[in-house]
This record gives C-alpha cells, structure tokens and sequence, in this order.
C-alpha cells in the first residue's frame, strides 16, 4: 500500500530526513515513535504531499507521489490525515466539517453526503453534535471529527500525527477506541505517536526514528521487551 | 435657516452622487483588493510584482494627485475624451482613480486577513484533497472575511469621505455643491456644518449597519 524508498527531505540546509525506506501493507497498522525532531512527523507529511521530498521515491494508494505527473490532489482522495492540533473548520458545523471535502471536491449530492457523514458521526460516538461547531466541543470529541471528516473520502489508508498529543490525558482512550476500530475493521494506518499502550495492543508494526533515520523497526512485542540498538534503548528507557 | 432650506435640494442632489461614487468605489475597492491580495499571495512571481507595485504606486502618492493626474492630466496627452466622450470620461475615470486608490488599502487588509487564517485551516483542506481554489473558497476565505470586517468598515468609511477630492477636478458631489451654494449666500458656517452633519449620517449608519452584520455573523456562524 505504501512504498518508500531513500527518502531525503531537507528544509534550506537543514537534513530532517536522511533515507527513509520502509514499506506498509495493505490492513496493516505501522506505529512510529521516536523523540521530537526526529522527523516522524515530516516523514507522515511527506506521505500526503504536505511536505515535497528532496529526493527518494513514494509509493502511496498504487500512485508515486514523487512523480511530477501525479495529480496530488487524485492522490488524497485516498490518503486520509488526522492532525495533532485537530484543524476542524472553525466556521462549519460538525456536519458540514464531514460533508465539505465529498460535497466539493467528490461533487457527491448533498442528501448523499449527509446520510455518510451522520453514519460516520454515528460510528465516531457523536450523535447530536451534527449542528455544534468545533469550539463547542471539547478535544477529543473535535478529534473524533477529524477521523470522521478524513474517512469521508473514502480512503484507502490514513496518516495519524500525533492524534493525541494535544488531549487532556481523560479524552486520550475515546480517540485511541475509534483508531482501534479502524484498525480491526482493516484500515491500513500509519500512526506517529507517544502511546506506547496503543502502539503494543493495535499495531502490527513498531518503527522507532532517531535524527531522520529509522533505526529499529518490528512487531511491538519483540521491539519493546528486546531492543536490538542501544538508542532504542535509550529512548524506551525513557518513556517506558 | 433660511440659506438651509433655500439649497437643501442642491445639496441633496450633490449627497446623491456622493453616495453613488462611494457605493460604487467601495464595490469596485473590495473587487480590487481581493485579486490583488490574491496576486500578492500567488506563487506565480510577476503576478506578485505587479499587485505589489500597483499597491505602492497607489499608497505611496496623495489621493487628490492621483484624481488630477488621471481625471485632468490623461487628457492631455491621450484622446480619452474621444474614447469615452467628453462627459463620460471624468466620471469613469474619477471613479475608477477613487476605486484603485482605495483598493491599495484593501488589498492590504485582505492579505492580512488571509494570512490571519491558522495554517493548519489549509492543511486540513489540502488533506481531503482540496485543490487552491476550494481551499481559498470555502476554507480560507470565509474565516478571513469575518476578521476583515472591522479594518473594511474602517476603509468604506474613508472611501466617503475621499469622494470630498473628487470636488477639486469636477464632480458636482457635496462639497463641489456647498461651495457654489456658499459662494451665493455666504453662509459659510450653516452650509459647512449641515455638510458635515451629512457626512456623519452617512458614515454612522454604515458603521451601525457593520456592527449588526458583525453581530449575526457572530451569532450565526462562529
């Protein structure tokens, strides 16, 4: 499902990514920890076009992004993407947040989209918030949102970045229940995040990132109880 | 009183066009300023150049300079007068030198506006495969306008008063009205200050009219 190959991604002179290569299969749930700047993020980013690689390959949702030809905006249709600061569109509705990206850009009928987006409402535990707008719910509800406003579109994979970093430690478990369920259901994910919990029960993968590289990658059991590299060690030392 | 009463229907008439000039500039200024903002915001470096000229050019030399230099100067050396005719030419172009005047402005507020909107408002449209347009259209735009509209009432506001200049190269507007009906009744003091009591009308409902739209929006949409 996705493919990557030698990805270099630098901001002036400054190398975040120094050759990231790693491959995710289709249902499969890709956990990436790491400590911050080192490029988890960024690389997350790259996968959806939000930030252009230097250099190196992209393979995403049978397209390659790094191809000039590919039209990016085809390519997000099928790549959906949760943000740690949840970036709900302030002026809509929860339903209209939902109902924009298939209205606009899918040109779905508007009755059509509706019925989606409140089945989706439904699925994310938010019935009766159709008509609130985002302020006037609280974290982990916008958050649930946001995943509802991603699959929308139908996506074949979605990118999480630090889906709960920005939670009050109480609303942390409903967003981690909804991304759990997407994974049951076979959603194929990738997940930047510090919920070393999440990364052992749902994912099938763990990758740990260090200064643009990926270090150590595995299943979570055998990553976490028997670290191969001494700065995995370092880093599940010190969250752990 | 009497001098009042006597010109009310002179003055009234040059109130007229001074409404029809404002309405008309603050339109066109509006239009201006979002396709200049959008030019000065665009990727595409000589669209940037030129939005970002045309707002010097305009925001850098006097309004009254401007109207003489278009209205009056243009002529001189270009047979506009034959291109447009004789009456309509000073009107158009007194008009139009108000409009881009004012939209130097806007265009300013505008890009502000638009660079006010949270970056991750944009990236989250990007993310469901919003191209630039509906990104701009239906994300940006309208979270950028309701924050615009206290500097765009501010403007609107000035804009009125500027159609006072266009007296000087011709246009039978309120102040070019008061001074012919001072000139015949030498009621400087009544006639100045029944023009300035107009002048304030027209701006306080405008600025009270702004703040009730202001107020829905707040209440309908936050």
């Amino acid at each position: 499902m996705i493919n990557v190959k030698d990805l270099h991604k630098s901001f002036g002179h400054n190398e975040i990514l120094k050759g990231i290569s790693t491959h995710v299969e289709e249902k499969e749930v890709v956990v990436v920890i790491g400590p911050s700047g080192s490029g988890k993020s960024t690389f997350l980013r790259c996968l959806n076009g939000l930030e252009t690689a230097t250099s190196g390959e992209i393979e995403i949702a049978g397209m390659t992004l790094t191809d000039p030809k590919t039209n990016i905006h085809t390519l997000r249709q099928h790549v959906g993407m949760v943000f740690q600061q949840f970036n709900l569109f302030k002026h809509l509705t929860i339903l209209e947040n939902v109902t924009i990206g298939p209205r606009k850009v899918k040109k779905v009928a508007q009755a059509q989209a509706d019925k989606v987006a409140r089945e989706l409402l439904a699925k994310v535990g938010l019935v009766g918030k159709e008509a609130s707008y985002p302020d006037e719910l609280s974290g982990g509800q916008q958050q649930r949102v946001a995943i509802a406003r991603s699959l929308a579109m139908g996506p074949n994979v979605m990118l999480f970045d630090e889906p709960t970093s920005a939670l009050d430690p109480e609303m942390v478990g409903e967003v981690l229940q909804v991304m759990k369920t997407l994974a049951i259901e076979g959603m194929t994910m990738v997940v930047v995040t510090h919920e070393m919990g999440f990364a052992r029960e749902v994912g099938h993968r763990v990758i740990f990132m260090d200064d643009g590289l990926i270090v150590e990658e595995g299943a979570p059991k055998s990553l976490f109880s028997d670290p191969q590299k001494d700065r995995t060690k370092g880093f599940l030392a010190k969250i752990l | 009183m009497d001098p009042i009463r006597q010109n009310l229907p002179v003055l009234l008439d040059g109130l007229r066009l001074t409404i029809q000039y404002s309405v008309v500039a603050i339109i066109l200024m509006v239009v201006i300023g979002l396709i200049a903002a959008l030019m000065r915001l665009s990727t595409v470096a000589p669209l940037r150049w030129i939005a970002t000229a045309y707002v010097e050019i305009f925001r850098s030399t006097p309004l009254l300079v401007q109207l003489f230099f278009i209205v009056l100067g243009l002529p001189a050396i270009l047979p506009v007068n034959q291109w447009f005719g004789q009456l309509t030419y000073p009107i158009l172009a007194a008009a139009i030198t108000l409009s881009l005047n004012e939209g130097a402005y806007v265009t300013e507020i505008i890009r502000a506006g638009i660079l006010g909107v949270d970056r991750g408002q944009k990236e989250a449209a990007q993310s469901i495969a919003m191209n630039g347009f509906q990104t701009m259209r239906y994300i940006v735009l309208p979270q950028a306008f309701k924050r615009m509209i206290p500097p765009l009432v501010n403007q609107a506001a000035q804009t009125i008063k500027d159609t006072s200049l266009l007296a000087p190269v011709g246009i039978a507007e309120l102040v070019y009205k008061g001074e012919i009906v001072i000139a015949e009744t030498f009621a400087s003091f009544a006639i100045w200050g029944l023009i300035a009591a107009l002048y304030f009308v027209l701006i306080f409902s405008l600025s009270k009219f702004a703040s009730y739209l202001e107020r829905r929006l707040q209440v309908d949409k936050r």
